[in-house]
């Protein structure tokens, strides 16, 4: 009853500052509704994701099942919704299989390269000195090498199955994260409460994960979404080379490179546009909603928010 | 400034040595073996003659310890020699050489076009703050920022190469075109649709940066200063606040530079642009080792320069840094 009391009070207190009301989630989850485009880019995310993931379990047709008697079928034709490509692969299926792949690819490697870069960013903000001065130099290096050509190598050395994919993006993905979170802690690591709890005897590696690590994630979350959008054009780019997933298990990218041998039509003179448009179409609106999403998490999560609305 | 021009110089000498035994060490660990393609293309003396491969394994020192190689081979390219292409069969330098041209050609003409475009849509964005051009222009920015480049070039190519049949899909020039105005013509007409795929995805990334900088400055005191003491909008945009918000502008420009390098990757693959994208890529794919090493690196070089590049370019458009140079040293 008190407690309840002391929250209406508060509630009460905040009213009459004009300051908005509720817990720190819930402020930021009202404030993601307000804007527009980082809603629609969820909704779009999660119903790509549903339709990736589940949408396979409800069609018979496999991604390799060739049907002849439809060979670059167009879009809208009987079966085949998307049409097919040379040897009566269905588009429509095979976006589903891909984008499965597309997908996951992105959202692995982009989590787990974030992660690892705000490991070494919190220790090489935490720890300052020689370790922040030597990782900060790797980082510098790692960050001059021509990124595009190095994971174009990468996937050669490493192969071309998703596990070494994830890998390779991995590899070259958590440098951006580690500047940040470094800058970041480095701050942090002068403030007032943390001065407090050192002088009170916490050890340090409590005093990253209670006082450091809860200031640092808004800000890893919106990374997160960045690397997200940038994984998929990776892994899109690499397939679309040769040197990505490879076929027949189909991803976006490789069904874009699979269409380039008919980019100036066929031997009987049709122009199979599909097989270009829909997969390209497709990362592009998946990397279109992972930015507004990112967008939109950036505004919410900011958190000078309070003392601006 | 020279001292700090000197200094920053200094720097990348370190990171120059670190980025080459990357680099090195990448390249060893790709699959492939540099005899390969002299083994494929003449495949009977091989048979014929099994100690030949092992004298050509000496001659090239290709079972030297990694560490000897790799001092061989810095040794090399510092004093200018990269060895041949196994692909090509003519000196490395010599190639990168003739396909620099074509490269710079596709990426300086995309800069212009990127730079022309960015900067007046920004700063009208920036003045229009929140009108309908304002969204517009932001949610232009983020169509340009999700393109995959390789996708718009095809949609370009199906688009105006084979449909509506306006440009040449593919190359460099057309074989067999004469007289100065036509093979500039021609040049020309092969440059368009490259140089805008690879400008315009870079349209977008500067446009919002250039918005933001502007809108940055527009804040300022000295802006309603200006406004106070009855400077017209166009002079208060132009001679107090764009000279403001180019010191950030100007740097981030310059940082991008590689980014055109590494697109160029995508878009000259795509339209089978003879550059240096395109160069490396088939360099890697044929295990060309020599090739592949030195364009590599030749591109990281590029990378670091820019970087330094633009650091003295914020010393040099910012006097404010540099009059705390002066009273340092």
């Amino acid at each position: 009853m008190a407690f309840s009391l002391k929250r209406k009070y508060d509630d009460l207190e905040q009213e009459i500052s004009g300051l908005p009301v509720g817990s720190y989630s819930q402020l930021v989850f009202k404030k993601f509704l307000k804007h527009k485009l980082a809603c629609l880019g969820a909704v779009v995310l999660i119903t790509l994701i549903i339709f990736t993931f589940f949408g396979p379990l409800f069609v018979e047709t496999a991604y390799d099942d060739m049907d002849f008697s439809a060979i670059f079928a167009p879009p809208l034709s009987e079966n085949h919704f998307l049409g097919t490509d040379e040897i009566g692969h269905d588009v429509f299926v095979r976006i589903m299989y891909g984008g499965r792949i597309s997908l996951l690819v992105g959202i692995v490697s982009s989590v787990v390269s974030t992660i690892i870069g705000l490991i070494i960013g919190l220790i090489s903000g935490f720890l300052g000195g020689i370790w922040d001065e030597l990782l900060m130099r790797f980082v510098d290096v790692m960050l001059s090498i021509p990124l595009f050509p190095v994971l174009l190598i990468l996937s050669l050395v490493f192969g071309s199955g998703v596990f070494s994919i994830i890998m390779v993006l991995t590899v070259f993905g958590w440098m951006r994260v580690t500047r940040l979170v470094r800058g970041m802690t480095l701050s942090l690591r002068e403030s007032e409460y943390v001065m407090a709890s050192k002088t009170m005897g916490q050890n340090q590696v409590m005093i990253i994960l209670k006082h450091i690590l809860p200031n640092v994630i808004p800000i890893v979350i919106v990374t997160t979404t960045l690397n997200l959008s940038y994984a998929i054009l990776s892994e899109s780019s690499l397939s679309y080379l040769g040197l990505g997933i490879q076929p027949p298990m189909p991803s976006w990218g490789n069904m874009l490179q699979g269409s380039m041998s008919y980019i100036l039509g066929t031997s009987t003179g049709h122009n199979p546009w599909w097989l270009t448009f829909f997969p390209g179409f497709l990362i592009f609106i998946t990397v279109l909603n992972v930015n507004f999403l990112g967008d939109g998490l950036r505004d919410a999560l900011d958190p000078k928010f309070v003392s601006e609305s | 400034m020279k001292s700090y021009f000197f200094k920053r110089t200094l720097e990348l000498v370190p990171i120059f040595f670190v980025i080459s035994i990357i680099i090195f060490m990448l390249l060893n660990a790709m699959p492939g073996d540099p005899l390969l393609q002299m083994r494929m293309d003449n495949p009977r003396a091989f048979a014929q003659d099994p100690e030949r491969l092992a004298e050509l394994r000496e001659y090239y020192h290709l079972d030297d310890p990694l560490i000897v190689k790799y001092f061989d081979w810095l040794k090399n390219i510092l004093i200018g020699d990269l060895g041949f292409s196994s692909q090509y069969k003519i000196p490395v330098s010599e190639l990168i050489f003739s396909r620099l041209p074509n490269t710079l050609l596709l990426t300086v003409t995309a800069w212009i076009i990127g730079i022309v475009l960015a900067l007046p849509i920004g700063i009208y964005a920036a003045v229009k703050k929140y009108s309908v051009f304002d969204y517009s222009t932001t949610v232009f920015a983020f169509v340009g920022i999700s393109l995959p480049s390789f996708w718009f070039a095809l949609m370009a190519i199906i688009l105006f190469g084979v449909i509506l049949q306006w440009l040449p899909i593919s190359g460099l020039e057309t074989y067999g075109v004469t007289g100065f105005w036509n093979v500039f013509l021609d040049r020309f007409r092969h440059l368009i649709m490259p140089a805008i795929v690879l400008g315009f995805i870079q349209v977008a990334f500067w446009v919002r940066y250039i918005r933001a900088a502007l809108l940055e400055v527009l804040d300022q005191d000295y802006i309603r200063t200006a406004y106070a003491k009855g400077a017209n909008e166009r002079r208060v945009i132009i001679r107090h606040a764009l000279r403001n918000a180019m010191i950030p502008i100007i740097t981030i420009i310059a940082l991008d530079i590689p980014y055109f390098f590494g697109g160029a990757l995508i878009v000259e693959t795509v339209f089978a642009w003879p550059g240096m994208g395109r160069l490396m890529y088939n360099a890697v794919l044929a295990s060309d080792y020599n090739l592949a090493i030195n364009c590599l690196m030749f591109l990281a070089i590029i990378t670091l320069l820019s970087n330094l590049l633009a650091d003295v370019l914020y010393v040099v458009v910012d006097p404010r840094i540099k009059l705390d140079e002066r009273k340092r040293g």
